[in-house]
């Protein structure tokens, strides 16, 4: 060995004690070169790994507004006292956390007349799994209180006040079924899950636009890092990225409109539910969709008492149900103008030709007679225009035999029967518009004759939702054209950006022709205008209104209850409103639903509210 | 004359071994103060200051040792053994408790620990008793005996405190000075392999504490919260130093309270300057020592007579084994014990005993035969 050397000549022991020195120095040297230089990242990674955490910071939902600017659904903020576990003191093995945290609970309380809902395990829990961040005490404060604990803020220690989104939706239950409400989000992306230390979750969309757009409106969380001392304290920040506020969503509704709307369908003493949604038929826009009874999705934000929420949950007439897209019903007479196309351009039926209505008829080997909704005598002599004037189900039946169920269901798929809609929210039903077929595969039955008139008059299996029969009063609206609704009309990122506008798109188009089209518009017409149209309670002065009326019988456990519809449109000669009004348990759509329809329409009119622009291209 | 005879002496100094010592001192000021420091806005405790009056104290040590012939010193080796074995034994009766071992005398924070001038005594006890022996009688069993029995009193001692790292330093000490006084290979092979069979009783009697950390040393990971925790730390801090380190007063694993805070400047010194400065850093550090090791190496070499070879032997000795065990112990290469780092750990005792051993060996030198 060379650094032994020098040594031998004198003493060849120390020559060997000279070896051991440097070889154990050497080996010290090339040991911290491997830890330090071969392996130093390792426990960089270690080193960060123990001392930097990430906080998620969770982002403010993106607003919804209507057509015309009005904000539907914004955040307010919400004050919460919080306390920071990690700063109520030094906690050694003998002090328990739980014991300090009730001390300066228990202060925090008696200074401002609060009682303290969390309980130890609350603690202990937050204290093991998210030291460093604050822990809610209480959320959404009242001003009072906020004032009081400013005053002593100084007295109570690792107490704060911050200050949090909260979702708040400023007309109330107003179009609440379209908005949606938002809660915890439920699921949490694992990966996401794995790269916070500490995930503060967001809110998500349950419901309507809310949900169904809850990607843009959401917005990205953020994330602090901060570093921590060994029993978790928070030392220092490191670093910060803001949360990206959410994306806004315009919506095609009219506030002013929703709100006719729902105050129209208040009106009407509900025993069940009801559904109302407005269309503008040279497009689809959607200008307001209603369903009762409603809910305030502002109950869905923290600090509201859990039984008002578990009232609206457990209330037996569903007010959580959209029913304008979540419930299908039979069509009932508003079938009716299908069936009389269906005739018309198979032509085995003439607009002049007269049938007698007795008030009942025999169809088939049917034992018993099929009734019209008016008993004998019955209506008498009508033509076509009179039978859609007056609903007569006899005309209808016979009218539907002629004509056969193929062409019957050929024209109603036309007009979007059996077919979803294409609408953003929900589930989208397509309805169902039975067949001889279908019946056979369904209910494993031949097709009687007795289907055959059941369908023409919008009963049998025919079942379809009040946003699909709006959609086809908008059809007839605009003489055959099959707009698909639509509610969101922009999407815009918060530096203004347009990041979606829908373009008002065609599903489909009525293959009949255009005078067959125009003489079921003008027997809608007469139903309303007429004075003794089914639906003339929808009429408007100075407006010019087409519809139909609907009844369908429908069994309950309780009984026979009558889901009465109206459909129709204005102004006749160049639509600009399509509704379609339902009333889940009514006297008839003629007595019930039109009177609804009326006051819509009025309101909408005399207000000029209707959607100003002649077609699509402009409707903005 | 007798200051002339001190302005010789001063010539003929080995000014490098004085120059790695002030070096490794001033780190000793700068790495205490960081080892202290524990974030802006924060009381730095005066530990720094205080090492600074221990090297001032230990530089009028330093000057007594190098000027007074070690001849001289060494006739007295009895009484300073005795009054090593004095201290210790009053250390047990009436010394104060420090993290669970009692080896204090004084007030804590400026009072003593005796075993640290026992180390010494021991190195001036043996090398004196060996140097009376003639090469026939050491090479006969009786010279080894009377070694081991003046090591054995002072370790038994020191054990009794307990404190393990510093009684089985002494060990290597003596087995040190045997060997280079030309005891038999045959007879000092035959004392380890004895011992080693006395080890596995030994092992019944250490503390619990004493206990896991050894079994820690062999699976740092076993309990990585308890006993395993500042050898993790530690390895953290040394590691995520890398090549260049984090920088003075950076190091997040000291400053953040990960490397224990109460021990840090004493014996895990090592980890802040490693982190800080990272591989540099450290290479530096062993650089240092390397320097005082050769040096003493050399002065041993070429020591005037075999008392003066003997002495600077066991100077080295200890000092490379404290260096060994302590760098070790921060990165697992060796148990976690307390022994501090010559001269950078904190500690007035261990300063002042070093200062005294380097001046030892200045003495060594400036009397060595110069042909």
């Amino acid at each position: 060995m060379i650094i032994s050397a020098p040594f031998r000549d004198r003493n060849p022991r120390l020559a060997v004690i000279a070896t051991i020195v440097g070889v154990g120095l050497l080996l010290l040297l090339t040991d911290l070169f491997r830890v330090q230089v071969v392996h130093g990242s390792r426990y960089d990674s270690r080193e960060e790994a123990q001392s930097l955490r990430r906080i998620r910071i969770p982002s403010a939902r993106g607003e919804i507004i209507d057509r015309n600017g009005v904000v539907l659904a914004n955040n307010r903020p919400s004050y919460d006292i919080v306390i920071y576990l990690d700063q109520l003191g030094r906690i050694s093995k003998k002090t328990d956390i739980v014991k300090i945290a009730e001390v300066n609970l228990a202060t925090l309380s008696a200074a401002l007349h609060l009682p303290v809902t969390l309980s130890d395990r609350d603690v202990r829990i937050h204290y093991q799994r998210r030291r460093p961040i604050p822990m809610p005490v209480w959320k959404d404060l009242h001003p009072d209180i906020i004032a009081a604990f400013a005053e002593r803020a100084d007295s109570l220690p690792g107490a704060d006040l911050i200050v949090t989104p909260v979702r708040q939706y400023p007309h109330g239950a107003l179009a609440a079924h379209v908005l949606g409400y938002v809660g915890h989000a439920e699921q949490t992306d694992e990966e996401e899950l794995e790269h916070f230390y500490y995930y503060q979750p967001d809110s998500a969309g349950k419901q309507g636009v809310e949900r169904a757009y809850d990607e843009f409106l959401r917005g990205a969380a953020g994330g602090r890092t901060i570093r921590v001392n060994p029993s978790g304290v928070n030392v220092g920040e490191v670093g910060e990225r803001k949360a990206a506020v959410g994306d806004r969503v315009t919506l095609t509704l009219d506030t002013r409109i929703q709100k006719i709307v729902e105050d129209s369908l208040a009106r009407v003493s509900l025993k069940a539910g009801a559904a109302a949604v407005v269309l503008d038929p040279r497009s689809g826009e959607v200008l307001a969709m209603a369903s009762a009874p409603t809910f305030d999705p502002n109950i869905f934000n923290p600090g509201v008492s859990k039984e008002k929420v578990n009232a609206i949950f457990t209330d037996g007439r569903s007010p959580m149900l959209n029913r304008a897209i979540g419930s299908r019903y039979a069509p009932g007479s508003t079938f009716k103008p299908v069936t009389l196309l269906a005739g018309l351009e198979t032509g085995v039926i003439n607009p002049h030709d007269t049938v007698v209505c007795a008030g009942e008829m025999k169809i088939g080997t049917w034992p018993r007679p099929f009734r019209c909704w008016l008993k004998p005598p019955g209506h008498g002599a009508l033509d076509a225009m009179g039978a859609i004037r007056e609903s007569c189900d006899v005309w209808f039946y016979q009218a539907g035999l002629k004509t056969g169920a193929d062409a019957i269901t050929k024209y109603a798929t036309e007009l979007g029967f059996g077919l979803p809609t294409g609408f953003e929210l929900g589930r989208d039903l397509a309805g169902l518009v039975p067949t001889p077929t279908w019946k056979r595969v369904q209910k494993g039955e031949r097709w009687w004759d007795g289907d055959t008139a059941q369908l023409a008059i919008g009963q049998s299996f025919l079942l379809a939702t009040p946003l699909q029969m709006a959609c086809v009063a908008a059809t007839w609206a605009n003489r055959g054209t099959r707009w698909q609704p639509f509610i969101v009309k922009r999407i815009e990122n918060p530096s203004g950006e347009v990041l979606h506008e829908q373009q008002p798109e065609v599903r489909g188009r009525l293959s009949a022709s255009p005078q067959n089209i125009d003489f079921v518009r003008q027997a809608m017409l007469g139903a309303i205008q007429a004075p003794d149209g089914t639906g003339r309670l929808a009429a408007v002065r100075g407006l010019t209104v087409a519809g139909k009326t609907g009844t369908a019988e429908f069994d309950t456990r309780e009984g026979r209850i009558n889901r009465v519809w109206f459909i129709g449109f204005a102004p006749f000669d160049d639509p600009k409103v399509a509704l379609a009004v339902l009333i889940e348990d009514g006297v008839s759509g003629g007595h019930t639903a039109a009177p609804v329809a009326g006051q819509i329409l009025a309101g909408i009119f005399q207000k000029n509210l209707e959607p100003v622009g002649g077609v699509a291209t402009d409707a903005d | 004359m007798q200051i002339k005879r001190h302005i010789d002496a001063l010539t003929r100094m080995d000014w490098l071994l004085f120059g790695a010592m002030v070096a490794l001192a001033a780190g000793s000021v700068a790495f205490v103060y960081s080892a202290s420091y524990h974030g802006p806005g924060q009381p730095v405790p005066n530990y720094y200051k205080l090492q600074m009056v221990w090297f001032a104290a230990g530089l009028a040590l330093y000057a007594a040792a190098t000027l007074i012939d070690y001849r001289v010193i060494c006739q007295w080796a009895a009484v300073w053994y005795a009054m090593a074995l004095g201290l210790l034994v009053v250390v047990l009766l009436v010394g104060n408790r420090v993290h669970g071992s009692k080896s204090w005398l004084g007030f804590a924070g400026l009072g003593i620990q005796p075993a640290e001038f026992a180390k010494l005594a021991v190195i001036v006890a043996i090398a004196y008793y060996l140097f009376h022996r003639t090469p026939e009688m050491r090479r006969r069993w009786p010279t080894v005996w009377g070694s081991l029995a003046l090591v054995s009193a002072p370790v038994v001692l020191i054990l009794a405190q307990p404190d393990l790292g510093s009684a089985i330093v002494l060990i290597p000490i003596c087995f040190g000075l045997m060997f280079v006084s030309g005891v038999r290979g045959r007879h000092l092979v035959i004392v380890i392999v004895l011992g080693l069979a006395v080890m596995p009783s030994a092992w019944f009697k250490l503390k619990e504490y004493q206990k896991s950390r050894l079994t820690v040393f062999l699976d740092p990971n076993k309990d990585p919260l308890g006993a395993g925790w500042n050898l993790n730390q530690s390895l953290i801090a040394v590691g995520s130093g890398g090549l260049t380190g984090k920088g003075y007063l950076q190091g997040t694993q000291n400053l953040l309270g990960y490397l224990p805070r109460t021990v840090t400047p004493n014996d895990f010194l090592f980890s802040v300057i490693a982190e800080e400065k990272g591989f540099v850093g450290s290479a530096c550090v062993v650089g240092l020592y390397a320097v005082l090791l050769f040096s003493g190496l050399r002065i041993a070499a070429h020591a005037r007579d075999r008392l003066g070879m003997l002495l600077a032997t066991g100077v080295v000795a200890m000092l490379f084994f404290h260096v060994f065990i302590n760098v070790g112990m921060t990165i697992g290469l060796m148990p976690i014990t307390g022994l501090p780092l010559p001269l950078l750990s904190y500690g007035g005792s261990f300063v002042l005993a070093s200062m005294t051993a380097l001046g030892l060996l200045q003495n060594v030198w400036i009397h060595r035969r110069v042909y």
